[in-house]
């Protein structure tokens, strides 16, 4: 029940962090390769603040996505207006060094050994961890309903805009860079803050945890859901995570010789679903997503009347 | 209204394509500005618009507010003084609808920040009224779906700048590409909103009919500079003009 | 001296690192993304020294040829089952990347299924460690550093001054204009794939031997060569090759001086600084 529990709750963190990485990627184009490294600011600095420092756990996490927040705001204006390839080589590395500044600064994240206890929060209460699975689920059925309305909203709309053609929308008078980097901060940090949320989770953080692998999973749930689909993102993780590591994972009849390689065949999939996708369903499962706007036209002006030549 | 440009200049590789002493645009009202293929019309344009830096030289603009330079602004502060550009070749946001991409130009940029994301609604009833009545202007194959041909693309990019009610407008060869009744109804809509000083216009053409009969002042620019500049009756019986251009 | 050892250890760090460059920027250039699936290339290059040396007993400087060329024939064999038909249907740069990542895992982890995870080592040569003007090396890094610069030069040979190198060219700069001066795209780019292919699995051989033999080796250098790419400039194998060994030269001299964790992250912040200086001054 336990494991269920942990596997649900770590299930909506991919969710939450497919469903951001399609407001950078599917609405505003930027091709954030560095997800690991966002979430990992996020879980590492809850678990700094929370061990090292004695912050409380939620004030700890809030600090830590801010954190989060920054780093990719400091980022964004250093490289964002880079070329797509550019963007991806610059957030691939930011993450590695995050990866790597976890295992140097022993004296702070415990290096290799690895760094304990985080425990949920409500000390003394039955079920902790199925309270801090609503909580998580809270936050993301919020993400998702925030994400749908800025699709359909006047900054998504802008954003929209930058991905089809920026210099176009630049030329409106829209400060495409400024909003750019305001949309990849926020997103950031929220990917941070379910990197905060993930600290409770893994109750023992280990520099293993920020290995790229985690990009790629909602990178690939991202494109075989469908980038442009607000719902895409779910699709892919329940396609995923949701089928190699719950259902398989949970209930396969695995013998135990072969367990250990369970894992290698699910990224191995992965490889191959990707690949299978790109080629022959690029716009992903759910394909691309209509226009939702207002058809109705409002009633004919009254006000100005049409000059015909 | 004052669009300045002085010793202005544009070199690719060495090669000059933008060599001009001193011009002004933006004080007569409908504007024209001609010139055989390249001369530098477009490029002109783009170093107005802070599309293309120049290598050197400066460009002023005056709407009132008391004089801009324009050299250190980018593309979108300019857009916001209130100078913008229709494009020549074919612009466009593939996943907007016609009518998005109008409501996105006329949004004041103001108010799609984050906190839009909570908004009730998105587009005020003024907004929309706007929208329709440049839409329904026009025989679009499908006014609440997206511009279909070439041409439907190359008015809405034309409607986008006219609906963000610039206090400067630059058109590059706005009839290129469009239907000469589409073309007519766009300069008639210009027209009128010069005529109401609403805004001040720059027409870069090789329609040259179209130019004589719209134009209340005319540019000549070849290789690179203004060689000649007047009312259309002047330029039309300039020796210049009539040597370099019309072929004469 | 400090700079003399940092240089000297850097270039043997860096021969493989330049060989990886250069393959992967050759793709890059004719193909215009990055192909992430390029680490794969460089894994199965060690595993098949793995296959000949260890399996087949064969000597070690005999493997080196048959598992260069086999991942030559294994960079082919993706292009044309692969990528070639997503270029054919216009997969974008950025879908073509995470296409590259899809093919990584497919690789990584399907070798992994295969041979299993474990770590697998060379059969080295005999090593002597030998010592000149204060500088050490064994015989086989040498070695590799001679063997490193002599398909380095023959490739940079082939690409400024051979037929080949100015078809790939040709197909990079304009695919239309190409093809109607009569380049053969598709064997042009075969050609292509298959040295990129084969310097890969140098690179790999040297790699592995200098060190091990694991399935992740591949991905660990990708990283590195795709940031030396992106600074060298859209397909400049000579800047490849400079930067290469400017990143080799820089980790070696921060090993030296500190931790050598801290010039891993040296290296990835100096090349965010360079494509921020290098926008800066275009913009």
């Amino acid at each position: 029940m336990d494991y269920l529990i942990f596997s649900f709750s770590l299930m909506l963190v991919y969710i939450g962090l497919a469903q951001l990485l399609h407001i950078q990627f599917g609405l505003a184009g930027i091709p954030n390769f560095g997800v690991v490294g966002f979430w990992g600011i996020g879980l590492y600095g809850t678990g700094v603040l929370y061990v090292e420092y004695d912050v409380p756990l939620l004030v700890a996490i809030l600090l830590a996505s801010a954190i989060s927040a920054a780093v990719a705001y400091v980022l964004a204006l250093l490289i964002l207006q880079r070329s797509g390839q550019a963007i991806l080589a610059a957030t691939l590395a930011l993450a590695a060094v995050v990866a790597t500044l976890v295992v140097t600064e022993k004296q702070l994240t415990g290096g290799v050994q690895g760094l304990g206890t985080i425990s949920f929060p409500f000390p003394g209460v039955d079920g902790r961890n199925a309270i801090f699975l609503g909580f998580i689920l809270a936050v993301v059925v919020g993400l998702i309903w925030v994400s749908a309305r800025l699709r359909d909203s006047r900054l998504g709309r802008q954003l929209i805009a930058i991905r089809d053609n920026e210099e176009l929308a630049a030329s409106l008078g829209k400060d495409t860079a400024a909003t750019k980097r305001m949309t990849f901060a926020v997103t950031c940090g929220l990917m941070g803050l379910l990197g905060g949320l993930s600290a409770p989770l893994n109750q023992f953080l280990v520099p293993y945890l920020l290995a790229p692998s985690l990009t790629f999973a909602v990178w690939i749930a991202l494109v075989l859901g469908g980038k442009a689909h607000n719902l895409g993102a779910m699709i892919g993780v329940f396609a995923t995570f949701g089928l190699f590591d719950i259902l398989v994972e949970t209930y396969a009849p695995v013998p135990p010789d072969y367990a250990l390689m369970v894992p290698n065949f699910k990224l191995f999939c992965y490889g191959v679903l990707l690949v299978l996708i790109i080629m022959f369903r690029p716009k992903g499962l759910l394909g691309e997503d209509g226009p939702r706007t207002r058809t109705n036209p409002v009633a004919a002006p009254t006000g100005e009347t049409v000059k015909e030549g | 209204m004052k669009l300045e440009a002085s010793n202005l200049t544009k070199a690719y590789h060495e090669h000059e394509v933008v060599n001009i002493e001193s011009v002004a645009f933006g004080s007569k009202g409908l504007e024209g500005l001609i010139g055989p293929n390249g001369a530098g019309k477009s490029t002109l344009m783009g170093l107005l618009t802070r599309r293309i830096a120049p290598t050197s030289g400066t460009i002023s603009l005056d709407v009132g507010d008391g004089v801009h330079k324009l050299n250190p602004l980018k593309s979108h502060e300019v857009a916001r003084i209130g100078l913008i550009k229709t494009n020549q070749r074919i612009q466009g946001f593939d996943s907007l609808t016609i009518r998005d991409s109008l409501r996105l130009a006329v949004t004041p940029p103001k108010s799609e920040g984050l906190m839009s994301i909570f908004a009730g609604e998105r587009d005020s009833e003024d907004i929309e009224e706007k929208v329709s009545h440049y839409i329904e202007a026009f025989p679009f194959t499908d006014r609440n779906g997206y511009a279909r041909s070439g041409g439907e693309k190359k008015l809405v990019d034309i409607l986008r700048c006219l609906i963000a009610e610039p206090k400067l407008l630059l058109m590059d060869e706005p009839t290129a590409g469009l239907p000469d009744d589409i073309t007519r109804t766009v300069m008639d809509m210009v027209r009128e909103k010069v005529a109401d000083g609403k805004m001040r216009v720059v027409v870069v053409e090789h329609d040259l009919p179209l130019i004589w009969e719209y134009c209340d002042y005319v540019h000549f620019l070849s290789e690179g500079s203004i060689l000649f500049e007047g009312a259309p009756e002047e330029v039309k019986s300039n020796r210049v003009v009539a040597e370099k251009y019309m072929g004469v | 001296m400090l700079l003399l050892d940092a240089i000297f250890i850097g270039l043997l760090e860096a021969s493989p690192l330049i060989l990886a460059a250069m393959g992967f920027t050759l793709i890059y250039y004719l193909n215009g993304f990055m192909n992430i699936a390029y680490a794969e290339t460089i894994t199965f290059g060690a595993y098949f020294a793995i296959l000949f040396n260890v399996v087949l007993g064969l000597h070690f400087y005999m493997a080196i040829v048959p598992s260069m060329l086999l991942s030559g024939a294994l960079s082919v064999a993706v292009y044309l089952a692969i990528f070639r038909p997503a270029l054919n249907r216009g997969v974008g740069p950025t879908e073509m990347i995470i296409l590259s990542v899809g093919v990584s895992f497919m690789l990584r982890y399907g070798l992994i299924l295969v041979v299993g995870p474990e770590n697998l080592f060379l059969n080295e040569p005999n090593i002597t460690y030998m010592q000149f003007a204060g500088l050490g090396a064994t015989n086989l890094q040498l070695v590799a550093l001679v063997l490193v610069f002599i398909t380095a030069g023959i490739l940079y040979w082939m690409i400024y001054n051979t037929g080949l190198g100015e078809q790939m060219r040709g197909l990079a700069n304009n695919h239309e204009l190409a093809m109607a001066s009569g380049i053969n795209p598709h064997l042009t780019s075969v050609a292509i794939w298959f040295i990129a292919g084969c310097a890969g699995g140098l690179s790999g051989v040297f790699s592995g031997v200098f060190a091990q033999v694991t399935p992740y080796m591949g991905w660990n250098v990708i990283l590195i060569t795709m940031l030396v790419t992106i600074v060298a400039g859209i397909g400049s194998v000579r800047g490849a090759v400079i930067a290469a060994i400017v990143a080799g030269i820089l980790t070696s001299f921060i090993t030296l001086v500190s931790e050598p964790l801290y010039s891993e992250v040296a290296l990835l912040l100096a090349f965010i600084g360079v494509l921020t200086y290098r926008g800066a001054r275009a913009a």
